[in-house]
């Protein structure tokens, strides 16, 4: 029999477990091959964006002799990163034990367990290793009403499978946070076997600092419980990452890509949004489509990890689309405010216009220089709404120095130099907004 | 098949669950329609539908190109038929190919109409406007292309092309093609005809000049329901104006022939409804404009107490415009003075409208043959205050 199997659908080399029955050996120099060639019962895949790290967990049915049972794993031609497999009986555990695990010398890619058993008989295990080459990244459609009030939201999740593994009916778990790895894992996946020691850690942790781990038994759950880790820890670790998990099993072959539909929200008030700011954008008006990650809002039920953003319009009664823009979201807690960014609009015009500037209030010092005086500036901004539907504009205008302002339009300050005019401008709504800005300068400055 | 459009979609009926073998059951539904919608400036949004013919159960649904400059992530299909019960279930990206699969799940055997929308990049579009006046000036037919520029790799049959206002229009344009197609067309536009001089930009003095000053002629049009306009904003394009001549008849005795004459072009900008747009197509030498600085007198003087530097001032200046309209009709002129810093008009013969801080306009319209003593003079006086030296003219 093939020592090594492969999947039905794949035509890489890729990991394949046997199990050689009765080996008094403790050393598996003599390569006693197959003796069953279990299928993967389960696999579930947890996969982090934030570094090219995807956690396996494979679960096989094997058949174990009473007394000493010799495992070997091996995976040619994959990204997997060889101090990281882990073996664990989750039938009979008590009744089977790991003694060891070797890397057999010139043999690359492959690890054999000695595994002593209290039982014959099929005995569910799981193995669980690290693997790169499997990324993930969130994508979104919007699709606005014709009115811009409400939106349907559609999120989806892209892997990407490089691994030169395939992966059958998977389990696909999402890890959205930011964990540190030490080491690459693509670079430990290209030594076949462990190398040189990562620089001594503080505790004699094998490799990750805390954080990360905390993360892997956060996600891993009870499988971790033999870890000699405080549960504290876990819980705080779980407290900044958050996971997703795809509901059913996907097969997701090495080269492959997958995009699986992650939510559907529909109906999410959205506010159509414009802003100026000529210290930020110059002339153009940039559009936003907000909204926010809540309960009320049809949302709320995660956070919505960061990941690309493609908006339309419907335009017609059949649900034709305009293509209002695309941008990218930063990752979104739940009953967070968000602003799509959807590019420059060119039917909002937002027209600043001094109209008047006197020069005040001199003030001369001991040798008759001016110094101190001030400045009033009368400004006009013209506004206008072309759209045919109704749109809130958000106007920003800073005043550096020591300034005062006198205007009937309703203004915040946003903060010692900036302030903000918020206008809900109708359908083809013109208008006009006067404000007065006073400024101090030299000797006159009081703040 | 056209050359290079090879989007296919292929029906599989899922039998195994292998994806790797990407056998293609090429069953080609035939687009059932095809629209463009360029109403985004930056991008080209194309949706298809295609009568696709599904199976009970998990169908794959094959979709490829080639030559096609499409944006793959932008890729989706919507059901229309049976939206409630007809779902993706998932799309797989087959490694180094451009095609995609759709796992698509029905109820029932069915046809289902489904769209796909996605972005393509090279397909260019200007819009361009040709108006021919009326001999008099005072009118013009505005016709307004839309130029299309096929370099998506995409043969677009009897495409649907909207361009965000209006109605939108059936056309085929292949790949390479450029086509023009008139999108509006508007008859006796009301225009208005106008000079500008501009202090800042144009000499005072013809006297010392070796060639004719010529002042720049525009068209301003409104974008308004009295022009016949008003309903959208006017997308930026280049303009070319002619304007109607009679042309020698043919033979002593027939009537005259109608032809035109290419009186000038510029670029259009963005124009919103009720806003103007000024078309600067041209110069006028039948009108003269001398523009002289008559008083510059520094009053209210105040200098520092060593009394070796003028530390702030007032000035009290005087300026005369004589302007002369050789023409044998009346015409509209604009004058643009700028004034930098704080300052008041004392006294101004003519009216003036105050554009901004700094500038201001005299709108005069010239009788015709105004010159000599029958010119138009136009004289302001302003006082400019608390001058340092460093006032700001623009902002």
């Amino acid at each position: 029999m093939n020592p090594r199997f492969t999947f039905p659908l794949s035509c890489i080399p890729t990991c394949a477990l046997a199990l050689a029955g009765l080996l008094l050996a403790p050393h598996a120099h003599a390569r006693i091959n197959v003796v069953t060639l279990p299928d993967r019962d389960s696999t579930q895949l947890t996969i982090y964006n934030s570094a090219d790290l995807t956690l396996v967990k494979e679960t096989r049915i094997l058949t174990f002799r009473k007394g000493l049972n010799r495992l070997e794993f091996s995976w040619a031609n994959t990204l997997i990163d060889p101090t990281s497999v882990e073996f664990r009986a989750l039938t009979h555990a008590d009744e089977v034990d790991v003694l060891d695990a070797s890397f057999p010398p010139r043999v690359a890619n492959t690890l054999e367990w000695g595994i002593k058993s209290e039982f014959a008989g099929e005995v569910k295990v799981e193995i669980r290793y690290f693997t790169s080459g499997i990324s993930w990244a969130a994508d979104y459609v919007a699709e606005a009403s014709q009115t811009e009030k409400l939106m349907d939201l559609a999120g989806a999740v892209r892997v990407n499978n490089n691994s030169g593994e395939d992966y059958e009916n998977a389990q696909v778990r999402l890890i959205v946070g930011v964990i540190r790895l030490v080491e690459n894992i693509a670079q430990l996946a290209q030594q076949g076997r462990p190398g040189q020691p990562p620089p001594p850690p503080v505790t004699d942790m094998p490799m990750a600092p805390a954080p990360r781990m905390a993360a892997m038994r956060g996600m891993a759950e009870a499988n971790f419980a033999t870890a000699a880790k405080p549960k504290e820890i876990i819980k705080e670790g779980l407290s900044e990452y958050f996971m997703y998990t795809v509901e059913g099993r996907d097969t997701i072959p090495t080269g492959w890509a997958k995009r699986l539909p992650s939510f559907t929200a529909k109906e999410v008030p959205i506010t159509s949004l414009y802003k100026y700011e000529r210290e930020r954008w110059g002339n153009a008006v940039m559009r936003y489509y907000k909204f926010t990650n809540s309960v009320p809002s049809k949302l709320g039920t995660e956070p919505l990890p960061d990941g690309a953003v493609k908006a339309f319009r419907f335009t017609t009664e059949d649900k034709l689309y305009a293509f209002v823009g695309r941008t990218s979201v930063k990752y979104i807690p739940i009953n967070e405010a968000v602003e799509l960014e959807l590019g420059h609009d060119q039917e909002i015009l937002v027209k600043p216009v001094l109209m008047n500037w006197a020069k005040t209030d001199l003030q001369f010092d001991n040798n008759g220089n001016v110094k101190g005086w001030a400045t009033k500036e009368t400004w006009e901004i013209e506004v206008q709404n072309s759209k045919e539907i109704d749109v809130m504009l958000d106007i920003r205008r800073n005043f550096p120095g020591d300034w005062t302002l006198v205007t009937d339009a309703k203004y915040e300050k946003v903060d010692a130099t900036k302030v903000k005019f918020l206008l809900p401008l109708k359908s083809r709504e013109k208008l006009k907004l006067t404000y007065e800005l006073t400024t101090r300068h030299g000797s006159n400055v009081q703040k | 098949m056209k050359k290079l459009l090879l989007l296919s979609v292929a029906v599989l009926l899922v039998a195994c669950s292998s994806l790797q073998a990407r056998v293609k059951l090429v069953a080609l539904p035939e687009r059932a329609r095809v629209v463009v919608s360029l109403n985004n400036p930056d991008a080209t949004l194309v949706e298809e539908e295609r009568i696709v013919t599904l199976q009970k159960g998990v169908n794959k649904v094959d979709f490829s190109w080639r030559g096609v400059n499409i944006d793959a992530t932008s890729i989706q299909a919507r059901m229309l038929s049976h939206p409630d019960n007809v779902t993706i279930l998932n799309t797989s990206y087959p490694p180094n190919e451009n095609a995609l699969i759709w796992e698509i799940s029905s109820p029932v055997a069915q046809e289902e109409r489904v769209r796909i929308s996605y972005l393509i990049t090279g397909f260019g579009r200007d819009v361009v406007y040709k108006a021919v006046s009326e001999p008099d000036e005072t009118a013009l037919t505005l016709r307004n292309y839309l130029r299309l520029r096929n370099n998506s790799g995409e043969d677009l049959t009897e495409a649907e092309i909207g361009i965000g206002y209006g109605a939108s229009f059936k056309k085929t344009i292949a790949h390479e093609e450029v086509l023009e197609v008139l999108s509006e067309r508007i008859e006796t536009l009301p225009i208005k005809k106008v000079l500008t001089w501009d202090a800042a930009t144009l000499p005072w003095d013809p006297e010392y000049q070796k060639a004719t000053v010529g002042i720049p002629l525009s068209y301003v049009i409104k974008n308004d329901k009295a022009s016949k306009l008003g309903t959208h904003t006017l997308l930026p394009g280049k303009v070319r104006i002619f304007i109607k001549t009679k042309e020698q008849a043919d033979k002593e005795g027939d009537k005259p022939g109608e032809g035109v004459a290419f009186t000038g072009e510029d670029w259009g900008t963005l124009t919103p409804v009720d806003r103007e747009l000024k078309l600067y197509i041209g110069q006028s030498r039948d009108v003269k404009v001398t523009q002289r600085q008559t008083k510059k007198d520094r009053t209210n003087i105040r200098r520092n107490n060593n009394g070796n530097q003028d530390v702030v001032w007032d000035t009290d200046d005087v300026y005369k415009i004589e302007i002369e309209n050789f023409k044998k009709t009346a015409i509209d002129l604009v004058i643009v003075e700028h004034l930098p810093g704080y300052w008041k008009m004392v006294e101004s013969t003519h009216k003036f409208e105050k554009k901004d801080a700094f500038t201001i306009e005299y709108k005069l319209t010239l009788p015709a043959e105004s010159t000599g003593d029958k010119k138009t003079v136009v004289t302001f006086n302003v006082n400019r205050l608390n001058v340092q030296g460093n006032e700001p003219a623009n902002y």
